[in-house]
């Protein structure tokens, strides 16, 4: 019996020991993710990048019944390993809500994060995580049913308005509602189902998210409800809401190639460049421009080398595989109504904003 | 002379020698643990001055707070606080109630009460509790629209905006109105007390015209009588606050008035005390149970009906070993309230979650967070601890 306690004793001790050994060693590993290139190489030798998106909002990151992820986050998140890894394919997608997602990055349990977040100054900042580029500029809007007879959300005192929690939304509708001296219930949820649940049952009045979001519930919604016909979008604009993929923090390598992915697949578009003329443009390059994008040699010249410790021709794979951005958005987003002309989201030559700074 | 090592040896050939030597190194690693987390913690951000910025968020139950989206992060979080406070007192009382009635419905010779009882506890206790959270709130929202509220003689209204009561509303006095009731109140118990101890001891009851009348009937009246006739002498202190409600100039309806049980507070409600009342039921009767059946039948013998014996006999008893395992179901029921995040109820941590994602200090706020729960938590365990000694007390 004593034998038995001595025994007991001398395991504990050494379970101790281990578990103050792994301490240790869980720091060494959190030292060298921290610093410099280490994500880049992680996804490289890992041969797998890891993407945290939304599983649930239809046109930017929804998942279908057999488990495969579509959509316009997503697109972007196949880009990433189609230029890193060579293969779109290799994305290994991690559902986030809206008040995890920070925490997944931040923790390492995914490499970058695109699910429709907006770049505000205390995110970049106190969060410790860096916004690449915009993918699509957004604003806050009001979703309301048509027989409400509400033309402006100045019609909306007193209202009971759904939410979602952990977001600017909420922010940006009490500046609203309060700036304005108009009184309104928040019904703030942490998740888009329940929520769903008590705007189909007409709980709140309205139900305020970026206008993408909003397109892509009132086209899916359930027709035993009214269906999209039942439901129309305020013309007001709340917010400006750039949302983007992100990394994190001092981890530039990454932070880099994620960010000339997006600008190159919108100077792919520019320069009419798309997945099914790239490879023909590729082994003829028009112009020393597109020969640079494409990592191609002009007329048997140099290959010009950005250094992104990637294949030089990363962007032909991106473009043959993905698409560039125009084709992105037309397979996801105009079929939820989101016209881009006229919008923020046309190419700067059509008085949008979506440019790219030059690959040179 | 012996050398050291001898003497070494021979210090420990002794058990307890050799014990020392154990737990100083074990005590030796402990401190190296506490010390590297000590460490490690040191150099994180725990401030929480954040908390004394604007909170600049809406929340929709705001109960006994007067919150407003101006207010500091600090006034929110109470709001929080207040509203986990509010869910988790009524739900204990009412769990407590529901597993009590069905713990003795559970062992009743009735077949259908029994079997009700057991149909409740089975199904029930064996359902994830987030499911039911969420099987309430929808089931709440089955109620009719605002647009086609239920009316009853335009004092209540149902929807699914919420559950609309008369209340009272305060005409100015009425503070001092329920502090005076209170000590009133104080006052007509003691005086049961004593009625009923006189009886008890001597004999002596009270009677007036030579009717006998019972204490509890006497401290009742009393406060009856002084609560009628003070509520005219403070001048009407309170009325009757009638629920209405309207569509505004815009056709927005609007609630106003009369005591709101929204259906977010009633989902929650439901679902912690239909829970944990299934624990509660199982720990009632296995309680009674435990007690040796001669108490019931010495119960029988002398004469008392099945109610008071149950009452006065198997219940008082039973108490002692139903308290220590209810405290548990108390302290679960309060954690458990904070899955009330998931329906849009406010509770604290769903407001400290707000927090945390606006000023993206996630750590301090989990802190505080913990520690709000472990107080409440103790508050709960320091009531029950007492009220535990009094039950267990020999002869009382």
């Amino acid at each position: 019996m004593k034998k038995i306690k001595y025994t007991l004793l001398i395991s504990a001790l050494f379970a101790m020991t281990a578990f103050s050994f792994a301490c240790a060693s869980e720091d060494s590993s959190e030292a060298s993710s921290s610093g410099g290139s280490s994500t880049l190489q992680q996804v490289l030798d890992r041969g797998m990048l890891k993407c945290g998106v939304n599983d649930n909002l239809a046109g930017f990151g929804v998942v279908a019944a057999d488990g495969s992820f579509s959509g316009f986050d997503i697109d972007f998140c196949k880009a990433v390993a189609a230029a890193i890894l060579g293969d779109s394919s290799k994305v290994e997608y991690t559902p986030t809500t809206a008040s995890n997602r920070f925490e997944a990055l931040g923790s390492g349990e995914i490499d970058l994060l695109i699910r429709n977040t907006t770049w505000t100054a205390s995110r970049d900042r106190e969060l410790k995580q860096d916004f690449t580029a915009p993918t699509f500029y957004d604003g806050q809007g009001m979703m309301v049913y048509v027989d409400s007879g509400y033309n402006s959300i100045d019609d909306m005192e007193g209202a009971t308005i759904c939410v979602l929690q952990g977001t600017t939304t909420e922010l940006n509708l009490d500046d609203r509602f309060t700036g304005t001296g108009m009184s309104y219930t928040p019904l703030t949820f942490e998740t888009n189902d329940p929520l769903q649940a008590a705007f189909e049952e007409k709980r709140c009045d309205g139900w305020t998210t970026d206008k993408s979001g909003l397109a892509s519930k009132r086209a899916s919604f359930p027709a035993s409800a009214g269906g999209p016909e039942a439901l129309k979008v305020l013309p007001e604009t709340l917010s400006k809401e750039p949302l983007g993929p992100l990394t994190r923090d001092n981890d530039s390598e990454f932070y880099d190639v994620v960010q000339w992915v997006v600008f190159g697949m919108m100077q792919a578009e520019e320069s009419g460049i798309n997945s099914s003329n790239v490879s023909s443009i590729a082994s003829n390059p028009p112009n020393p421009g597109v020969a640079r994008l494409l990592g191609a040699s002009f007329e048997g010249g140099e290959v010009q080398d950005f250094s992104f410790g990637i294949p030089k021709d990363f962007m032909q794979k991106v473009i043959s595989q993905v698409g560039n951005y125009g084709e992105v958005y037309d397979r996801h987003l105009v079929p939820l109504g989101l016209e881009r002309a006229g919008s923020l989201n046309a190419m700067w030559t059509e008085g949008g904003l979506i440019y790219a700074p030059p690959f040179r | 002379m012996k050398s050291f090592v001898d003497s070494v040896v021979q210090w420990s050939r002794f058990q307890r020698n050799r014990n020392i030597v154990i737990q100083a190194v074990f005590l030796f690693f402990v401190t190296l643990l506490g010390v590297y987390f000590f460490v490690r913690a040191s150099g994180l951000e725990l401030s929480l001055s954040h908390f004394s910025s604007r909170a600049g968020f809406g929340l929709s139950h705001t109960f006994l707070v007067d919150y407003t989206s101006n207010d500091s992060r600090w006034v929110a979080y109470f709001t929080g606080v207040v509203n986990t406070i509010r869910v988790c007192l009524v739900a204990i009382f009412l769990t407590t109630l529901l597993g009590t009635v069905m713990g003795v419905a559970r062992l009743s010779k009735n077949f259908l009460t029994s079997k009700i009882a057991w149909t409740y506890v089975e199904v029930l206790r064996n359902t994830p509790l987030l499911i039911q959270i969420i099987f309430w709130q929808i089931v709440f929202l089955q109620l009719p629209q605002i647009s086609e509220a239920i009316t009853f003689g335009d004092t209540t209204a149902i929807s699914n905006r919420g559950i609309l009561l008369p209340w009272i509303s305060d005409n100015g006095n009425a503070q001092i109105w329920f502090i005076f009731l209170g000590i009133v109140a104080a006052g007509s118990l003691y005086l049961s007390y004593f009625l009923n101890k006189r009886e008890d001891v001597s004999g002596k009851s009270f009677s007036i015209f030579g009717n006998r009348l019972n204490g509890n009937l006497v401290g009742i009246s009393l406060f009856v009588i002084v609560t009628i006739v003070t509520y005219f002498a403070f001048g009407r202190p309170v009325s009757m606050d009638i629920p209405e409600i309207a569509q505004n100039n815009k056709g927005t309806w609007m609630q106003s008035g009369g005591f709101d049980l929204s259906p977010e507070f009633a989902a929650i409600l439901f679902a912690l005390v239909i829970y944990t009342g299934t624990f509660i039921t199982e720990i009632v009767r296995g309680s009674i149970q435990s007690l040796s059946k001669g108490q019931t039948e010495a119960a029988q013998a002398i004469g008392l009906s099945k109610y008071q014996a149950m009452t006065l006999v198997i219940l008082p008893q039973a108490l002692r070993s139903i308290i220590p395992p209810l405290t548990n179901q108390f302290l679960n029921l309060t954690k458990n309230s904070s899955l009330a995040v998931v329906i849009a109820y406010p509770d604290l941590f769903m407001v400290s979650r707000t927090i945390m994602n606006n000023s993206g200090h996630a750590l301090p706020v989990f802190f505080l967070i913990l520690l709000t729960y472990l107080f409440l938590s103790l508050c709960i365990s320091l009531v029950m601890n007492l009220i535990n000694r009094r039950v267990t007390r020999i002869g009382a």
